[in-house]
């Protein structure tokens, strides 16, 4: 049997790699709708963005001007875009780890099998992230309004503040108002992350556990946390994506004002791209720039969390 | 948002329902005659579709083509959207060769440049006997470089820009408890009154409401109310797109001048005396409007649009209008200025790929009647009104309506417009780059505290907009066009009349 192996290998070696293409063409062939799909909406747009952000072009005209890297040049010196920039991802540093730290802890004790109603609550967590955005910010431009809203009405009866807080049109506050926001209505998926990495670790350790008198925070420290610490890597790097992409939610509130003071990239490319100011002209040359900056800020995040990953994982390996 | 109509109706059903439309917004019955089916129109290709930014003249659009779909046994697709998405969907609606029969363009966008894009096609040749028929319309109503150009008409003109856009709405009975009963259209607020009275109103409620109220979300709000306030303190001043803010007379920017200070500082002031209603930075125009019915707000700068729209949803409201406020008793009665006589923003304009541009001109044809007009204007209203004068006088209007109509025609003058003069401007139009913060931006970034000292802010804002309009030059002459800043200086312009076709003459 061995023979036969090294034989077929040694075949597999000595073909070239058009004969192995050729050998595994049923292969290949069940692979091309999925690379026509990626093809189309992944890799052309990519391709096609760099090119228009060397044009200068309105995006609906015929007219367009090839202008080299001089919308880069420009991006460079745009004080608005790296605001934008800038908040994009302070909107992530401020919305990830509050994410992640509720939804584990949330997650420990919904996982707790002795907890009734536990699915009740892991429904009316997981909710928010069901329920349409659009449907979300109305409610909580409503809810949060500084003249009837029931968020100050609340705060006032209460007297934690004197007076309405305008907590969207505040320039300080609808920041971290609308980070707010995306936590309550996300938190719940990060949940389910959560909740599937505590599968991993085996029941008999709880039980041990409780045999020798552990206590719960015990169990959670040294038991739980390291166990589930590698899946933190991937749950953050998929609510870091998820916060730099919001710009559902600050459209249908506040639009990126008050003086965009909520303005993140997203909005800042749509502005540019398709609702300028009156008496301008829409720039997609220009817009398309800003974007491919954000994408490979976004594609490099993304390459350093992989490496995290794989660190991680090599640890893993190198300890069992 | 989108309406299909497809059913057949009898002109007696028509008739009916327009002078019910009529009743029903305040303005009385409709004077439509004889809705008849055009024979001899090709076949429709798909639906016929109409596109606009809906509002009152949206009203009427919306019976009248459902009416003319059942009449003509066609399919039609009216859309009313608001400006901000007519920005962004059409431009992709024209890439993807999707866009509407017929539309209007978004704001701040030049009919010059869109047929440059090629977007439009004219309409003289859909438009039967349209010698005549262009006739019979006021003179100012056809322009070169407005809706005319190179001699062929894009542009259908069915209502004035003579309108008072930025008016001054208040509560009548709040008016009157802050003690400025006569306030009206004969007599406006001064900044100073409007300070005190907006003080008065937040005070006397009790907490319960709020003397001004402003759709501040909506970013250009902003930029349109410190205009018209400016306008009203003497500056001679553009009042929209990319002439928003230039002195008619030197062909600069003027941000900065005293008269938009003071203005600014008005806004600031009742910002700062708590009497602006709280939120107004996330809400827009559509919702501070709604505030002031349910008394939330007593005074509110807007447009005429709202008469008939209060007048039907809130008939017991009871509300006054007036110009918009002046800074002191001297300039009460200072004019303010549009750009032309026929209403640019709501003018119709047929796509060059229209599926079906017959039916397009056999629409626009009744409605330049005297007889289409009029069913117009007992629904437009005073919002968006009729372009024939004497339709105005056949419909049937609430007394605000006439006041509204009358504030317009005592104090609204036409200005010159450098794109009427040089027809080569719209290549500048095409290259300018409009500087952040513009105008609006930089008010809404005072109000909201993120910028400070009024002067120095908009002087930048001013400065920048000047040095981009210099650079937009610099790049259409590079491109061939004849055009220079003196093409933006009126020397002969007397802003105490509207300046017309002789005047263009004698520069």
């Amino acid at each position: 049997m061995a023979a036969i192996s090294h034989i077929l290998e040694r075949g597999a070696e000595g073909a070239t790699l058009g004969q192995r293409i050729w050998k595994s063409r049923i292969d290949y062939l069940f692979l091309i709708p999925g690379m026509l799909v990626f093809g189309a909406f992944i890799f052309w747009p990519m391709i096609a963005s760099f090119y228009y952000s060397t044009l200068d072009w309105t995006g609906f005209g015929a007219h367009s001007e090839f202008i080299g890297l001089a919308n880069y040049a420009e991006l460079l010196n745009d004080e608005f875009f790296y605001s934008a920039f800038k908040r994009s991802f302070l909107f992530m540093l401020a919305t990830v780890p509050f994410q992640m730290i509720v939804g584990l802890m949330l997650a420990i004790v919904l996982n707790n099998k002795f907890l009734k109603l536990a699915t009740v609550f892991r429904a009316m967590i997981f909710l928010p992230v069901v329920s349409p955005v659009a449907v979300i910010a109305i409610v909580m431009v409503l809810m949060l309004s500084p003249f009837n809203g029931p968020i100050n009405g609340f705060l006032i009866e209460t007297h934690l503040v004197s007076r309405a807080v305008d907590l969207l049109g505040s320039p300080q506050m609808v920041l971290w108002t609308l980070a707010g926001i995306f936590v309550w209505k996300w938190t719940g998926i990060t949940l389910v992350y959560w909740l599937a990495a505590l599968q991993t670790v085996p029941d008999e350790l709880y039980e041990a556990a409780k045999l020798d008198g552990v206590k719960t925070w015990q169990v959670i420290m040294h038991i739980v946390l390291p166990i589930v610490a590698p899946f933190a890597v991937v749950i953050g790097l998929i609510s870091a994506i998820s916060a730099l992409n919001v710009f559902p939610l600050i459209q249908a509130t506040t639009q990126g004002g008050p003086f965009f003071s909520s303005e993140v990239m997203e909005v800042y490319i749509f502005r540019t791209a398709f609702a300028p100011s009156s008496g301008q002209f829409p720039r997609l040359g220009y817009a398309s720039a800003a974007g491919v900056i954000f994408g490979l800020s976004i594609m490099a995040l993304t390459i350093l969390q992989v490496i995290a990953v794989r660190r991680v994982r090599r640890k893993e390996a190198e300890n069992v | 948002m989108t309406n299909t109509f497809s059913r057949g109706l009898s002109r007696r059903a028509f008739l009916q329902t327009t002078a019910l439309l009529g009743l029903g917004l305040g303005a009385g019955p409709g004077f439509a005659q004889n809705l008849v089916k055009t024979e001899g129109l090709k076949p429709a290709i798909g639906p016929f579709r109409w596109l606009d930014s809906g509002g009152q003249k949206g009203e009427f659009f919306k019976q009248y083509l459902a009416k003319y779909a059942q009449i003509q046994g066609i399919e039609v697709v009216y859309d009313g959207l608001p400006w901000k998405e007519i920005s962004s969907v059409l431009p992709l609606g024209i890439r993807n060769q999707s866009a509407p029969d017929t539309f209007n363009l978004p704001i701040g966008m030049e009919p010059s440049v869109a047929i440059a894009e090629g977007w439009l096609q004219p309409i003289d040749n859909l438009i039967p006997d349209f010698d005549t028929w262009k006739k019979a319309y006021p003179d100012g109503a056809f322009v070169e470089g407005v809706n005319v150009f190179g001699g062929r008409t894009y542009g259908f003109p069915f209502s004035t820009e003579r309108r008072f856009n930025n008016a001054l709405l208040f509560n009548q009975d709040m008016m009157n408890a802050a003690g400025y009963d006569k306030i009206g259209a004969d007599r406006a607020l001064t900044f100073e009154e409007m300070r005190d009275a907006a003080k008065k109103m937040t005070e006397g409620s009790g907490g319960r409401s709020f003397g001004f109220i402003i759709g501040g979300a909506q970013e250009q709000r902003w930029g349109d109310v410190a205009t018209m306030l400016a306008q009203r303190g003497g500056a001679t001043v553009g009042n929209t797109g990319l002439l928003q803010g230039m002195d008619l007379k030197t062909g600069q920017f003027a941000f900065d001048h005293d008269a938009y200070v003071a203005g600014v500082e008005l806004l600031l002031a009742m910002r700062d005396d708590g009497s602006v209603f709280p939120g107004c930075l996330t809400i827009i125009a559509p919702q501070a409007r709604e505030f002031i019915t349910q008394g939330a707000a007593g005074m509110i700068i807007q447009g005429p649009w709202n008469v008939p729209i209060w007048e039907a949803t809130a008939p017991s409201f009871k509300f006054g209008v007036s110009p918009g406020p002046a800074p002191d008793e001297a300039s009460l009665d200072n004019p303010i200025w549009v750009m032309q006589l026929p209403n640019s923003a709501n003018m119709m304009w047929l796509n060059a790929k229209a599926k079906n541009p017959q039916y397009a001109g056999d629409i626009f044809h009744w409605l330049g009647t005297v007889e289409g007009q009029v069913a117009y204007a007992n629904v437009a209203s005073s919002a968006d009104p009729a372009i024939f004068p004497e339709s105005i006088k056949l419909a049937k209007l609430s007394d605000r309506a006439k006041i509204m109509l009358k504030m317009a025609e005592d104090r609204v003058r036409v200005a010159p417009n450098p794109l009427v003069r040089q027809p080569g401007l719209s290549k500048v139009a095409a290259a300018y780059v409009d500087p952040t913060p513009n105008l609006a931006q930089a008010v809404q970034g005072l109000f909201s505290g993120q910028l400070s000292g009024v002067k120095a802010t908009l002087k930048k804002a001013s400065d920048a907009r000047n040095k981009a309009l210099d650079t937009a030059i610099a790049k259409a002459k590079a491109a061939g066009a004849g055009v220079s800043r003196d093409d933006f200086v009126f020397a002969n312009w007397d802003p105490s009349r509207d300046f017309g076709p002789a005047d263009y003459a004698k520069l």
